[in-house]
């Protein structure tokens, strides 16, 4: 057994210890007594976990030993405080993270071959618009998102999905025009403007953007997906122009919108003056402040806070039920995992021999920081309230799932430099 | 090359994406820290009310033991606060709603009776371990029954009663009327808000009125500070004092004193007399006369919240203005317990006792977590002056315009006041103590409007003296 091994076991060794004891804490809190039901499904989980592991490290044992753990660590804290806050989505959610870290394993199987994919680069581009697409025209609005697709009894959000196709096509296509994109043609003014064709897939995203922003009301992932492809086209090409002006175009967007679209006002102006209609619009942001200052720093202990008060607190604003009953301590923790996971993303991004390998990295490091950052500063009011969720964390397939595939990404792509180097 | 420049562009993006991460943590640590006091008292928040139903709430007690608060878990398992005395401790006590806030002694021991001292709340999950599910009981000073009896006195008219005990500073009772019933706040909030007359007002702490004669005691005291007048002399009242070329000051009913001297002058509150040693004493002397009794200095006691007296200024006052001053009327206002504690300057020797509410907080089990113990607040005058006015003012009840507070085998001493104001009908005013020769309670009674103090406030207080000192 090698060292990166035994370091990966021990590390999802501590990540399943979080799990047992948080399940148990609620159980006895709650219940009185441990659960073996509960605790059976726990230790199926677990143990799923450790076959997945052994057979990944039998096959690519040189692969980056930390991406599992960290995403362990955060699957134990959000089951934890689904057991907590709706016990009955518990068993659902743990399925999720069976399928989850089953997926995880077969996207590592298929990214070693990341090579072939980025032959069929169009193909994948195509994919991810149509399921842009598809969530914008057939979405069906579940809790406030218009983002669900539902095909009989099974819904999921593809926007999350898309996000994993996109990234791949970025790369691959950014990477083969790079130097063509580089050749600034046109001036405007102080901005240097490479021609219409090699920003077309940038002007293509923010039309999609902004369908989203208008059609779904879905103000966060529009910025996401946005800033995924002006980041990515910057780290391509290394013209801060792109930038300036890519962030122009999308708040002139986002200023228009405001000023002819009812819902978007609204939404803005519940983010500059909440406590203008505290019982109503805003209702769901205020509840979310005071669970979070009710935590302080050392939080009220589990079970013995009031996260139940803000709606919807399983999906998005899981992250202020932990600010509550695990305080300060609890909440930077959380940030610090995820910060980990994409640290390990750009680690492993800037060891990548191949150009589009690295911009895949870099590109779901990218995904997963202005993810986390725009859910986390929606539910603290630091920016305007938006219907993404905190990988890993909050109650969903479609999140966990993705989530797992970008894992799985990052996975092989570290496998792959190792392999090679 | 190319290779490098990317990965040049990733390390920034990285760093970037980490700066902005960095801002967060900094924005989460300041609501989760520096806003959060705020964000917990919010009257926004539940959690302050579903924290609340799940501790019983302490009892507030009087000294002999008789409940003023209490809680009791109803059918849906909710505590619900209940006040046995109704209306009668309506101000003092105050009442505790998750709505309207508190007031009173609920508010001031709030975190006593809730038992969630602030401390606790910063240790976490580890506070857990310590769990209460009691608040304190706060004990106070006050006496349910002499409070019952002075509330009943005052009848139907509004006004204000002190008692307290010169020795301590300990209240016994305190009642102000028109009250509200504490139990019903909810329901009558609505009426409360739109009654003119100001119910939620505490009239013994935050009224503020004219002294009228009952002032002449202390102004008594400094003419005798000054040595400028001794016993023996005697001034003559021709029923009305010719002050200044357009002011002349009258008797009331415009009756002539005669030859007086202090002591006669303070049975028969001549005001002539007292205009003319306020004007013997000038303004100066006379601003000097409050401070020392302590009117510009706050309680440092948080029992009461407290109406700051209004004093004239000083500096302007004709002499038709300090005649005013000298029988306690004009532009000068204070408060009923302001009055009680310049009275038992006279009851005790010339020192005023901190006066206070509290005088212990028990848990629920009995030990004792903090008790009061008497302090002195101001030394005012000589144990000589203060024996002098003590003896003035018992005939002032044996012979003078307090005759009505005369109770048979007790030495009362007292002063009576009819304080003209702006609205009609002059305010009834009566200060007193018993048993003068080592007196164990002050009584400080002013009835709104109602007219002449001997005829209103002195039967009153008789009541209030009688019932405690039997």
């Amino acid at each position: 057994m090698n060292s990166l091994a035994k370091k990966e076991e021990v590390l999802i060794m501590i990540a399943c210890l979080i799990f047992l004891v948080g399940i148990s804490i609620v159980q006895l809190q709650n219940l009185g007594k441990v659960n073996f039901t509960v605790l059976l499904q726990e230790i199926g989980l677990i143990v799923s976990y450790f076959i997945v592991h052994k057979i990944l490290r039998r096959y690519y044992p040189n692969g980056d030993p930390y991406l599992l753990p960290l995403s362990i660590s955060l699957i134990s804290i959000g089951l934890t405080m689904i057991y907590r806050l709706k016990p009955i989505l518990f068993l659902q959610q743990l399925k999720w993270a069976f399928v989850g870290i089953l997926v995880f394993a077969f996207s590592i199987y298929f990214f070693r071959k990341l090579n072939i994919f980025a032959n069929y680069k169009y193909i994948i581009g195509l994919i991810g618009v149509l399921l842009l697409l598809s969530s914008i025209i057939f979405g069906t609005d579940i809790g406030g998102h218009r983002s669900w697709i539902i095909i009989g009894s099974f819904r999921f959000q593809p926007s999350e999905f898309a996000k994993v196709f996109i990234v791949i096509f970025l790369a691959a296509y950014l990477i083969e025009h790079k130097v063509v994109l580089g050749l600034h043609n046109d001036k405007l003014g102080p901005f240097a403007m490479p021609s219409f064709r090699f920003i077309a897939p940038l002007v293509a995203i923010w039309g999609l953007a902004m369908m989203m922003f208008l059609l779904q009301r879905d103000l966060g992932s529009a910025l996401l997906f946005f800033y995924i492809a002006v980041l990515m086209t910057y780290i391509a090409n290394n013209n801060l122009s792109y930038i300036c002006i890519a962030s122009l175009f999308f708040f002139i967007g986002s200023f228009v919108s405001y000023l002819f679209f009812d819902h978007v006002k609204v939404r803005i102006d519940i983010w500059r003056n909440p406590w203008a209609d505290p019982n109503g619009q805003a209702y769901q942001i205020i509840q979310s402040l005071f669970a979070m200052g009710s935590g302080k720093i050392l939080g009220t202990g589990i079970t013995y806070g009031h996260p139940e008060f803000i709606p919807e607190v399983h999906t998005d604003f899981i992250f202020s039920a932990i600010a509550e009953e695990l305080g300060l301590l609890g909440s930077i923790a959380i940030v610090l995992i995820y910060m980990l996971i994409i640290y390990r993303g750009f680690k492993i991004s800037l060891m990548c021999k191949n150009e589009i390998d690295a911009l895949i990295a870099a590109g779901i490091s990218v995904s997963i920081a202005l993810q986390i950052f725009t859910i986390i500063a929606g539910v603290t009011k630091f920016l305007p309230l938006t219907g993404i969720t905190l990988p890993f964390l909050s109650y969903g397939g479609s999140s966990m799932i993705t989530s797992f595939i970008m894992m799985g990404l990052l996975f092989a792509l570290s496998e792959k430099r190792n392999n090679i180097a | 090359m190319h290779n490098n420049d990317i990965k040049k562009n990733i390390s920034k993006v990285a760093v970037f994406l980490f700066s902005l991460i960095f801002i967060l943590i900094l924005y989460i640590t300041y609501i989760q820290v520096v806003n959060s006091d705020e964000l917990v008292n919010n009257p926004l928040n539940k959690r302050t009310a579903e924290y609340s139903n799940k501790i019983q709430r302490g009892s507030i007690i009087d000294r002999n033991g008789n409940k003023l608060a209490y809680s009791e878990k109803n059918d849906k398992g909710h505590f619900s606060r209940i006040y046995p005395l109704n209306e009668k401790f309506a101000h003092v006590v105050g009442y505790e709603n998750a709505k309207l806030g508190n007031t009173g002694v609920e508010a001031v021991y709030n975190s006593y009776l809730s038992g969630t001292d602030n401390i606790s709340s910063k240790f976490g999950a580890i506070q857990k371990l310590i769990k209460k599910n009691n608040g304190y009981d706060v004990i106070l000073t006050l006496d349910s029954k002499l409070q019952q009896v002075a509330y009943d006195a005052l009848g139907n008219r509004n006004g204000a009663i002190v008692v307290l005990n010169p020795k301590n500073g300990a209240i016994l009772a305190m009642v102000s009327k028109p009250s509200f019933n504490p139990n019903l706040i909810n329901e009558s909030w609505a009426d409360i808000q739109s009654n003119s007359s100001a119910l939620l007002l505490n009239r013994a702490t935050q009224g503020l009125y004219p002294p009228g004669s009952i002032l002449k005691t202390m102004i008594l005291d400094a003419t005798l500070r000054e040595n400028k007048v001794t016993l023996k002399d005697t001034f003559d009242c021709p029923g009305y004092l010719k002050v200044s070329n357009d002011y002349t000051l009258f008797e009331s009913d415009k009756v002539a004193h005669g030859k007086v001297n202090l002591q006669e002058a303070l049975t028969v509150s001549c005001n002539t007399t007292f205009a003319t040693l306020a004007l013997k004493l000038g303004s100066a002397k006379i601003e000097d006369t409050f401070k020392r009794f302590g009117f510009d200095k706050k309680l440092e006691n948080e029992d009461f919240i407290e109406s700051a007296t209004v004093f004239p200024n000083f500096n302007e006052l004709t002499d038709g203005d300090l005649c005013q001053v000298g029988i306690g009327q004009g532009s000068l206002l204070i408060t009923p317990l302001r009055m009680a504690l310049m009275t038992s300057v006279f009851a005790n020797k010339g020192v005023i006792m901190k006066p206070h509410l509290l005088s212990e907080i028990r848990t629920f089990d009995g030990s004792i977590v903090k008790k009061y113990s008497n302090e002195k607040w101001l030394e005012v005058t000589s144990k000589e002056n203060s024996e002098i006015i003590s003896g003035f003012m018992e005939s002032v009840i044996e012979n003078g315009t307090g005759r009505n507070a005369k109770i048979p085998g007790l030495r009362v001493a007292g002063k009576t006041g009819t304080a003209e104001n702006a609205q009609e009908g002059s305010h009834a005013w009566f200060i007193g103590f018993a048993p003068a020769e080592d007196p164990e309670l002050v009584v400080v009674v002013i009835v709104e409007n109602g007219g002449s103090g001997g005829k209103i406030a002195a039967p009153i207080a008789k009541n209030i003296i009688r019932s405690a000192l039997k």
